[in-house]
């Protein structure tokens, strides 16, 4: 610790004091080893260091932040990862395809419907499998449901994150008869564990249906409930219009993708872009806005819900009947070859990129989260905002620490 | 289904930089390229009107068992197919290839968690530090030469894949395994500085309370 003064004071800009203790443990005890780090670990006059996680509850995860302040506003932060890493790429390469669906479940834990689809997908695209017609559509049935489960608890927790409490009590009741309605489905309420190469565990239940039916009867009210609560409200408006702007550009180069890019008006959305499992057959609209703000996400979500209920409407009526799984050897071997997958899910872009080389075991399984690349903008976000608006802001772009930190 | 009007374009701009014909399969195109070419030829795939390849939608390191590859994934919006670039030929010793991060600095995160899992360094990456494994960590745990201590592919239920066998044990500097991240010498354990124990005793804040 160096023995003059300077950081400011909280109470009196003008007044320079020392650190406390636990400010300079962010800062790590080895010399720095690249140039991005020296810049971020030296400090201008004024300047301080606050470390955020990583057991913070806003952080969404375990997740820690260390942040470069000057006052209250943030300069810099640089992102530690690896709280929850589990090195799940190498686990996947040593477990045959089938296990690798169980692996991929917890990586993105609040929609887990979408990270378990990831070496199914895969895995038919490399086997030039044909999924019985009607397995698609439960497919798409559960992924909708898991997006609308997922957007209303994202509604939720930024509201908590601005500090309002009620909205989280209304996501979870919502997420909570979804969570119902799928572990009539599935027999899990979070890791469902539900998608099968070739198609479904099991086919639609009395009880699942009965449970859809209640809650497609007030589903659309809900969301009209949701909008008078949080639309107009001054305080979440203030707090969320025009913070944590990002244009289409930065979006684009920093990889982003999910309701984060299509809030800067650029209608990327795989459903439509590549279409894959039934989607082509379904009527919906990709919405989009200009303004990128975090405002503009929320609004997204929310008409994104909407769409959501508009095709599990359309999948209920057009369900076929026939066969959930196609007719596959127990022992799976997977023709060699290479197979690149993505798909939507309420983050954004999904991939994932396989290899076999005729075993059962999957050579390589690259998994993509859009979470991993949203939290890196928020380095390009954040800075000039004030520590307060951090959390907003990260909490607008909605990242999962189980997906990025594998 | 594959996009052959975008294979043909591709042939045409840079069939002389690629190390093999331009392939297709499903719906996906690819190219194979060499370390030498990337920086010219991802540059035209970005800025040529024709091709406009401005979303980099994933950036994925290899290891063959031979020598080690990265795999780009390209989306544009001219064209219904993905574009997949495969940057092929990298010594297993030093495997060095130019940073994309000059066109999408996302793709920043992607090339550190490619060195943190393959040693793959890229040249221009301003912060090419481990991104999940601690910062004292020597060995690159996505590499196949890399086994898991309870290597799941060698129990016998499931058969063995040559690649993952064990070496030999004469030759130990060519097996690594976990090593712990502080130990004497360790950047951690000098006096006076926080030692981070292996995972935050954590209340399981958001996976418990996101249920």
């Amino acid at each position: 610790m160096t023995a003059e003064p300077r950081v400011r004071s909280l109470d009196d800009p003008e007044i320079l004091v020392h650190s406390p203790a636990a400010i300079i443990d962010a800062v790590p005890p080895y010399p720095p080893r690249t140039e991005r780090e020296a810049e971020f670990y030296t400090l201008a006059d004024g300047e301080m260091f606050i470390n955020l996680g990583p057991q913070h509850p806003s952080t969404h995860g375990v997740l820690r932040v260390v942040l470069k302040l000057d006052g209250e506003r943030v300069v810099d932060l640089d992102p530690v990862l690896g709280y929850l890493h589990r090195g799940v790429e190498k686990i996947c390469e040593n477990g045959d395809w089938h296990h690798a669906i169980s692996n991929c479940d917890p990586l993105e834990y609040i929609a887990s419907m979408f990270s378990e689809a990831m070496p199914v997908l895969v895995a038919e695209k490399l086997l030039d499998l044909d999924v019985p017609r009607r397995a698609e559509y439960i497919r798409v049935l559960a992924w909708e449901l898991n997006r609308i489960s997922s957007h209303a608890l994202f509604i939720g927790w930024l509201a908590l994150d601005l500090g309002g409490l009620t909205p989280i009590l209304y996501g979870f009741i919502e997420r909570d008869e979804i969570v119902e309605m799928l572990a009539a489905l599935t027999g899990q309420k979070l890791l469902f564990n539900y998608l099968r190469i070739g198609g479904v565990n099991g086919d639609l239940n009395h009880e699942f249906l009965s449970r859809l039916g209640d809650w497609m009867g007030h589903a659309a009210k809900r969301i009209e409930d949701q909008m008078r609560l949080m639309n107009e409200n001054e305080i979440f408006v203030g707090r969320t219009r025009g913070l944590g702007v990002l244009t289409r550009e930065t979006a684009l180069r920093t990889c982003v993708t999910g309701p984060p890019l299509r809030a800067t008006g650029v209608p990327y959305d795989v459903r439509r872009a590549h279409p894959y499992s039934v989607y082509p057959e379904l009527e919906f609209d990709i919405p989009t806005r200009t303004e990128g703000d975090s405002y503009a996400r929320y609004l997204l979500h929310l008409e994104e819900i909407r769409q959501s209920i508009h095709i599990i409407d359309q999948v209920l009526h057009q369900m076929p009947d026939g066969p959930v799984m196609a007719k596959l050897p127990r022992l799976l071997r997977v023709p060699p070859g290479r197979a690149w997958v993505a798909f939507e899910s309420p983050r954004g872009q999904y991939g994932a990129y396989g290899i076999s080389d005729g075993t059962d075991q999957p050579f390589r399984l690259r998994i993509h989260d859009p979470s991993y690349f949203t939290l890196q903008a928020v380095g390009e976000l954040v800075p000039g905002h004030l520590v307060a608006d951090t959390m907003a802001i990260m909490a607008s772009l909605d990242p999962i620490m189980g997906g990025i930190d594998k | 289904m594959t996009d052959t009007a975008l294979a043909r374009r591709l042939q045409e701009r840079l069939g002389d930089q690629l190390l093999a014909p331009v392939g297709a399969r499903h719906d996906t195109t690819e190219i194979w390229v060499g370390p030498g070419q990337l920086t010219s030829v991802m540059t035209t795939l970005h800025d040529d009107p024709d091709l406009r390849f401005e979303l980099l939608a994933d950036l994925a390191g290899v290891d063959t068992g031979g020598v080690l590859q990265v795999v780009y994934h390209l989306w544009s919006p001219l064209s219904p197919d993905w574009l997949r670039v495969i940057c092929d030929g990298l010594p297993r010793e030093d495997p060095r290839l130019p940073s994309v991060t000059f066109l999408w600095n996302g793709a920043e995160w992607a090339e550190r968690e490619a060195w943190d899992m393959f040693g793959l360094i890229f040249e221009g990456n301003r912060d090419l530090r481990r991104i999940y494994m601690p910062p004292d960590y020597e060995s690159f745990p996505l590499r196949k030469d890399f086994l898991m201590p309870d290597d799941a592919s060698r129990s016998p239920g499931l058969g063995v894949r040559p690649m993952e066998e064990a070496l030999p044990p004469a030759d130990p500097a060519r097996v690594p395994v976990l090593r712990s991240s502080a130990g004497a010498g360790s950047l951690w354990s000098g006096t006076g500085t926080q030692v981070v124990g292996p995972g935050p005793a954590t209340p399981a804040i958001s996976a418990g309370g996101d249920a």
